[in-house]
C-alpha cells in the first residue's frame, strides 16, 4: 500500500486524549510521517503573575504554590528563597534540610507520575497503573507529613511549617524501602523490555550540541549528555550539605529520557535517606519582616522538569511590585517541534510527553490578534478595567 | 418454529449477544485486576450497550449518511452469521457445509472492513488515519491467521468446522502437535480484535478513537457488540480446532475461558506496537512461522 502523497494536518489539542492539559499542536503528516509541526500555547492562562501584585508576600506563597499541581513545593521554594534573599534572612539549617527533603520526595512523585503518563502514551497501560499505584506511597507520606497530598504548603517565609517527627521519619524510611525496590524494577523494565525499547530506542535523538542549542533543561537535557542541574551547578538550600549526584545519559533518545528519570528516582531515594539520618537540629523558622526592603532578585531552583526561574521585585511594601515566573516546560517545548519532524505519527505523543510538559504552569501570556489581519492588539489597563471590546 | 427460536433466542441471537457481553466483562475485569484496578461490575458491558443504543446518533457533515448507518449493521450481521457455523456453547452448529471454515473466517473479517470503511467515509482526520491503519493491520495479520486456522483443516483433511472438531476431539490436541499454528492463531485473533499490543488503529493518545471517532449512539454500540461477537466466535473456533474440540457446554466454557485468560494476560504484557512494527512483525515472523508449520505438516502427511 502506498502512502497518500497529499499532506494533511493532524491537530493534537487543545482537547485531545494525549494531553491532560490544553495545549495545541498541529502536525502536518504525509501518510504516517510527520513533516511539520507548530505549537500554540496560552489556553490555560490564569493571570497569576498579575494577581501576585495585589496580595501580600505571605499570601503569594499559597497562590504561587498553585501554579503547578505536581511540583507545588518547588514553586513555593523558589519564591521563598527569593524573598528571603531580598529580606536578608537566613533560614535555620533544619528548615533547609526539610525543604530539600520535601523537594526530593516531590521529585519521586513527579517522576513516577511521568513514568505512568509516558507508558500510557506508549499504550503500555499496565506500567501506567503500576507506577501510579506506587506513587500513592509518596502521596501517603505527604499526607502524613503535611495533611495534604498535593499542595503541601510545607514552606513559609523564613522556614518551614512542619517538623519531622521520629514516627514520620520511620514511615518515610519504610515507604522508601518499597519505592527503592520498585524503582530498581522499573529501571530494569525500561532498559530491557523489548517492546518498550522498540518504542523508545533511537526515537527522537537529540545530540548534545542540539540540546545545548535548543536550550533544553532538566532531565531532557541530562538525557542528551548536557549536565544542567541547579542542585549540582548552583546548590541552594541544603543541597550544599546534602549534595546530589547529577544523573547524565548520553544517548539523547527517548530511551535515555526514561532511564534518566528512573535513575533520578534512585538518587532521590538515596539523598532522602541521608537527610533523614542526618537531619540538623534547631529552629524551624527565622523571623521575617512584614515589609520586604526594596530591591530585585532572581531565584533559580531545579524543579522535577528542569530549571525553574523566578524574578522578584519589591518596592519596599507588603506586596511585591512584580513577579515573573518561567517554568521549564517553556524551555523544552521547542525541542519537541524540532524532534518530531521526520518521525512517525505514533511517536509524537511519546516525544511530546518525553519532555514532561506542564502547560498550565507554563502559560503566562496570551496574544490577542485580529482575525482578519493577524495584527496584534494591545490593551491598556484602563481599557481592560472598562471591559472594552477590541478597539 | 423451533428453528426460528434457535436462531433468535438460543443458541444464536440473544444468547450469543449476552455471552459476548459476558466475555467482554471477563476480559475487562481480568485486565483491571491484573493492573491492580477494581474493574467494571458484571453488568457494565450491558449497561454501556443500553446507554449507547438510547443515545442520539449524530451523522457528521461530510459523511455518507446511508453508509454511515449501514456499516455497523452489516458488520454485526456478518459476525453473527459467522457464529452460525461455529459450535457455540458446545452445541452443533446451526449450519454446516464443506468449506464453512473459510466462510466463517471471512465473515469475521467483515468487521475489520466495515470499521475501516466507517473511518474512510468521514471527513475526520483521526478517523481517516484510523481507517488506513485498520486496513494496513488487516493485510498484515489476515494471511497468517487464515493459514493458522487452515492448518487443522489440512490435518483433518476437511474444510468443514464440525468435521475438523470431530477429528480433533478423537485425536491428540493439535495444540501439542501444531503449537506454532496455535500461537499464530491466538495472536492473529488479538490483531483482529485490535487488543493491545495491536491497538494502533484505535490508539487514543494519537488518533482519539481511530476510525470510530465520529460514531456515537447506535452505530458505536453495534460496532462494539460486533467486536465482542468476534471475540467469542474466534475463541470458539480456536478451541474447536486446536484444543480438542468443544463437544459439550462444559468443555466449551472451560476451554474458551482458559483461552480468554491467556489472551487477557498477553494483552497486559506489552507496549503498543507502531503500525509499521505490526506489519514487520507479521510478515517477518508470523507468516514465516505459519508457513513453516504448514511445510512440516505437509511433510508429516507425506511420510505417513
Amino acid at each position: 500500500m502506498t502512502a497518500p502523497t497529499k499532506q494533511f494536518t493532524i491537530p493534537i489539542g487543545p482537547q485531545h486524549p494525549a494531553l491532560k492539559e490544553p495545549g495545541f499542536f498541529e502536525f502536518t503528516v504525509e501518510g504516517e510521517t510527520v513533516v511539520g509541526a507548530t505549537v500554540r500555547l496560552g489556553y490555560a492562562h490564569r493571570g497569576i503573575e498579575k494577581a501576585t501584585e495585589s496580595r501580600t508576600w505571605v499570601q503569594n506563597l499559597y497562590l504561587l504554590e498553585r501554579i503547578c499541581g505536581i511540583c507545588s513545593h518547588i514553586h513555593a521554594l523558589a519564591y521563598a528563597l527569593g524573598v528571603e534573599k531580598l529580606a536578608g534572612v537566613t533560614v535555620p539549617p533544619r528548615a533547609q534540610a526539610i525543604r530539600e527533603l520535601t523537594a526530593e520526595l516531590e521529585r519521586i512523585h513527579s517522576h513516577l507520575l511521568w513514568l505512568g503518563v509516558a507508558a500510557h502514551e506508549a499504550g503500555f497501560d499496565t506500567l501506567f497503573m503500576y507506577s501510579w499505584r506506587d506513587r500513592e506511597t509518596v502521596m501517603d507520606i505527604f499526607e502524613q507529613f503535611s495533611g495534604s497530598r498535593v499542595h503541601h504548603s510545607v514552606n513559609t517565609l523564613g522556614g518551614v511549617k512542619f517538623d519531622l517527627t521520629p514516627e514520620l521519619s520511620d514511615a518515610i524510611h519504610q515507604g522508601l524501602d518499597y519505592l527503592d525496590e520498585r524503582a530498581r524494577y522499573y529501571l530494569d523494565l525500561v532498559q530491557n523490555d523489548p517492546m518498550l525499547s522498540g518504542r523508545t530506542r533511537n526515537i527522537g535523538v537529540m545530540t548534545e550540541a542540539d540540546a545545548a542549542r535548543l536550550g533544553v533543561v532538566g532531565p531532557t537535557a541530562r538525557a542528551s549528555g548536557v549536565l544542567r542541574d541547579l542542585r549540582v551547578e548552583a546548590p541552594y538550600s541544603a543541597y550544599v550539605n546534602f549534595p546530589v549526584q547529577a544523573v547524565v545519559e548520553t544517548a539523547g533518545d527517548l530511551h535515555a529520557r526514561f532511564v534518566v528519570r528512573v535513575r533520578e528516582l534512585l538518587e532521590s531515594i538515596r539523598v532522602i535517606r541521608l537527610l533523614l539520618d542526618g537531619l540538623p537540629t534547631g529552629d524551624l523558622q527565622a523571623r521575617m519582616p512584614r515589609k520586604i526592603p526594596a530591591g530585585e532578585t532572581i531565584s533559580r531552583v531545579e524543579a522535577p522538569r528542569g530549571e525553574l526561574f523566578y524574578f522578584i521585585k519589591s518596592a519596599g511594601g507588603d506586596m511585591p511590585e512584580r513577579i515573573k515566573v518561567r517554568t521549564p516546560t517553556l524551555c523544552n517545548l521547542a525541542s519537541v517541534l524540532e524532534l518530531s519532524r521526520g518521525r512517525q505519527l505514533a511517536d509524537i505523543p511519546m516525544l511530546l510527553v518525553g519532555v514532561d510538559p506542564c502547560f498550565s504552569c507554563n502559560d503566562r501570556m496570551v496574544t490577542i490578534c485580529r482575525v482578519e489581519s493577524g495584527e496584534r492588539v494591545d490593551f491598556t489597563w484602563d481599557q481592560l478595567r472598562r471591559k472594552e471590546s477590541i478597539p | 418454529m423451533t428453528e426460528v427460536l434457535a436462531l433468535l433466542i438460543f443458541p444464536g441471537g440473544i444468547a450469543l449477544l449476552l455471552a459476548a457481553l459476558l466475555y467482554e466483562w471477563i476480559n475487562r475485569k481480568l485486565a483491571a485486576r491484573l493492573q491492580n484496578r477494581v474493574g467494571p461490575r458484571w453488568f457494565q458491558p450491558l449497561a454501556d450497550l443500553v446507554k449507547l443504543l438510547a443515545k442520539e446518533e449524530i451523522i457528521p457533515q461530510g459523511a455518507q449518511p446511508v453508509l454511515f448507518d449501514l456499516l455497523p449493521i452489516v458488520s454485526l450481521a456478518a459476525v453473527t452469521t459467522a457464529a452460525l457455523y461455529t459450535p457455540l456453547f458446545g452445541l452443533a452448529p446451526a449450519g454446516s457445509f464443506p468449506g464453512d471454515l473459510i466462510v466463517a473466517v471471512y465473515l469475521l473479517s467483515v468487521l475489520s472492513l466495515c470499521t475501516s470503511l466507517a473511518g474512510l467515509i468521514t471527513d475526520d482526520r483521526y478517523a481517516l488515519v484510523g481507517g488506513l491503519r485498520v486496513l494496513t493491520q488487516l493485510f498484515s495479520y489476515e494471511a497468517p491467521f487464515l493459514l493458522a486456522l487452515l492448518l487443522p483443516a489440512l490435518v483433518a483433511g476437511s474444510w468443514q468446522i464440525s468435521v475438523i472438531a470431530a477429528y480433533t476431539s478423537e485425536h491428540t490436541w493439535l495444540l501439542l502437535t501444531q503449537p506454532v499454528g496455535f500461537v499464530v492463531a491466538v495472536i492473529g485473533l488479538m490483531g483482529k480484535l485490535e487488543l493491545p499490543p495491536f491497538d494502533a488503529p484505535e490508539a487514543h493518545t494519537e488518533i482519539v478513537a481511530g476510525s470510530l471517532t465520529e460514531y456515537s449512539g447506535r452505530g458505536l454500540a453495534l460496532f462494539r457488540l460486533s467486536r465482542n461477537v468476534v471475540l467469542i466466535v474466534g475463541l470458539t473456533l480456536i478451541a474447536a480446532l486446536y484444543l480438542g474440540g468443544v463437544a459439550n457446554p462444559l468443555l466449551f466454557f472451560a476451554k474458551t475461558l482458559l483461552l480468554l485468560v491467556g489472551v487477557t494476560i498477553a494483552q497486559m504484557l506489552f507496549a503498543r506496537l507502531r503500525i509499521d512494527q505490526t506489519v514487520g512483525l507479521w510478515w517477518r515472523f508470523g507468516v514465516l512461522l505459519a508457513l513453516g508449520q504448514w511445510l512440516l505438516t505437509l511433510l508429516g502427511k507425506a511420510v505417513a
